[in-house]
């Protein structure tokens, strides 16, 4: 693709943004019905970026010398911000250890269906019956389990990035062209050096697809998780806002979801694109 | 003669369950030995086992009976002492050129100075120094051919295993990379290995053969030693003892009756 097509591109997606944008301000303009009295179900720009992101700052839990709310101080941009850095920090907090720990338990017990007969009857069948429950049937029992924890809410996360990479990963080894583990072996690869050296780069390609879906599903849990009875993090504040028909704070911190979500999946993009300059292009994008 | 026994098959015999149930014979009861250096093609027609030969004395799979014996050691599973270039690309892709050159010998240990001195002097004879650093999927068959070859011999096996490994390749592509085997094989100042080639083309083993063995239905048919001078050219394989183990070969392969041209 040539650069002047590549930025055209870009163009008419930022073209695309901006009339959805301008729609939305139309529709606020339209439909001005609300929710409740001064609550608008459709909030205009200039409300959420006022009165709407200065509201946020209830939620404002206090530190670095910056009151709260709840202590009698006045809304402040600072305290907003502040809101709004710390909330997201602490759903970031659930995600991260969600991630890692699904990924370091899913990743491992994928590999080890292949590792040998013994792992796999070990491994094999107790986690397909986990992977056969639905998460959201156990969003329930999570939370008797746990209570509203950091720990259960992580814990939910990984367990819904967990069975995706399992299996993801089962998959991906089976697919790993026999040729390459033959050729290792023949040069005097031991088996641990045959799955450093040629399964997880071999299976690198499958991943990235992995990587991205269990990231969508990893932020779904830990949103689903705040919504049941976290007290800090973007979706408790979503579910608190909506308590009280708050539809303007629902949208804005809707949208930091969402700049979040797409800043992640473009990260984990561009560290698979750096990982698989081998592969073809069509593995990479 | 001294023990120059590289190889030696013992009564060997591999049988494998068919989809219906019923067992086969890939090999049967075949007894041969390889010397030291010694360029051997194994030539048949499809399924007649010389490739499952292959796979047994590298070690992927085990024989069902008999057994495989490698300078006085029992084949029980692949080794750094032989090398294989299969037909299909068995180069990895995620390593870079010079790496796959180097893997056998840094699975084994080899200090990264002298891998890479190796490596180096490898890529180089098989022409592909300029190429180092690229990916695989920048190189052509041919190219990447050159490089799995300069990969076993970089590992420094003293047998080599070569499963139709130019069988996909192009006819000019063929005849280039038969001159750089047999550069690499017959190397002034280096021992020669012992090489188990399999092939359809009966051109090419007549070009590179000491000695050429026919199967059939899992056994040894023939065994016909070459004497014809090295190096060989095109006009080689007019003597008449050459056309006349061509007819033989053709036979063999079921393209000719014996003694009359198809």
């Amino acid at each position: 693709m040539s650069g002047s097509t590549k930025w055209g591109g870009r163009l008419v997606s930022l073209a695309v943004f901006a009339a959805l944008a301008a729609l939305w301000q139309v529709l606020s303009m339209v439909y001005t019905a609300e929710a409740q009295p001064g609550e608008p179900m459709v909030a205009g720009w200039q409300v959420l970026f006022t009165r709407t992101f200065l509201s946020l700052a209830d939620y404002w839990g206090g530190g670095f010398g910056v009151p709260t709310v709840a202590d009698g101080a006045e809304r402040s941009y600072l305290a907003a911000a502040l809101s709004v850095i710390s909330n997201l920090a602490f759903t970031l907090a659930r995600l991260a250890v969600g991630l890692a720990l699904g990924w370091a338990v899913g990743f491992t017990l994928g590999l080890a269906v292949s590792w040998s007969r013994f792992s796999r009857g070990l491994v094999e069948w107790p986690v397909q019956f986990l992977r056969a429950l639905p998460l959201l049937a156990m969003v329930p029992l999570f939370q008797l389990w746990f209570g509203a924890t950091f720990l259960g809410q992580s814990l939910f996360a990984a367990y819904g990035v967990g069975v995706i990479v399992f299996a993801g990963t089962v998959n991906a080894v089976r697919n790993v062209p026999q040729i390459y583990i033959e050729n290792a072996r023949l040069f005097g690869a031991s088996r641990v050096t045959v799955y450093r050296t040629v399964i997880l780069p071999a299976i690198l390609p499958a991943m990235r697809s992995v990587a991205l879906l269990c990231l969508g599903a990893g932020w779904g849990a830990v949103l689903g998780a705040e919504y049941l009875g976290a007290q800090t993090g973007l979706g408790f504040i979503i579910v608190y806002a909506q308590q009280f028909a708050y539809l303007d704070r629902m949208f804005l911190v809707s949208l930091v979801f969402v700049v979040c979500t797409s800043a992640s999946f473009f990260v984990v993009q561009r560290l698979f694109a750096h990982w698989l300059a081998w592969a073809p292009p069509s593995a990479r994008a | 003669m001294t023990d120059s026994r590289a190889i030696e098959f013992v009564h060997v015999a591999r049988e494998y369950t068919r989809g219906d149930g019923a067992r086969v014979a890939a090999i049967d009861n075949v007894s041969f030995l390889v010397s030291e250096g010694e360029f051997v093609f194994l030539i048949g027609p499809s399924g007649c086992g010389k490739s499952t030969l292959l796979q047994l004395v590298a070690g992927l799979t085990p024989p069902s009976s008999g057994s495989i014996v490698l300078k006085g050691r029992e084949i029980e599973g692949p080794g750094a002492e032989r090398g294989m270039v299969f037909q299909r690309d068995s180069v990895f892709p995620w390593m870079r050129v010079i790496d796959n050159v180097e893997y056998g010998l840094k699975c084994r240990g080899v200090g990264a100075a002298e891998r890479r001195a190796i490596a180096r002097d490898y890529l180089a004879r098989v022409g592909l120094a300029h190429v180092e650093r690229a990916w695989p999927r920048e190189l052509s068959g041919g190219m990447l051919k050159r490089v799995a070859i300069a990969a076993v011999f970089a590992n420094g096996g003293e047998v080599l295993l070569l499963d139709e490994p130019f069988g996909a390749l192009d006819y000019v592509t063929r005849r280039q990379l038969h001159q750089v085997l047999l550069a690499l094989w017959d190397a002034p100042g280096a021992k020669r290995r012992t090489v188990l080639f399999v092939t359809h083309d009966v051109d090419e083993a007549l070009t590179l053969a000491d000695r050429i063995i026919a199967m059939r239905e899992g056994r040894i048919v023939d065994d016909i030693p070459v004497g014809a001078a090295r190096p060989r050219n095109d006009d080689s394989l007019l003597a008449p003892e050459m056309v006349a183990i061509k007819h033989k070969l053709l036979a063999h392969l079921g393209l000719e009756t014996a003694g009359h041209s198809a």
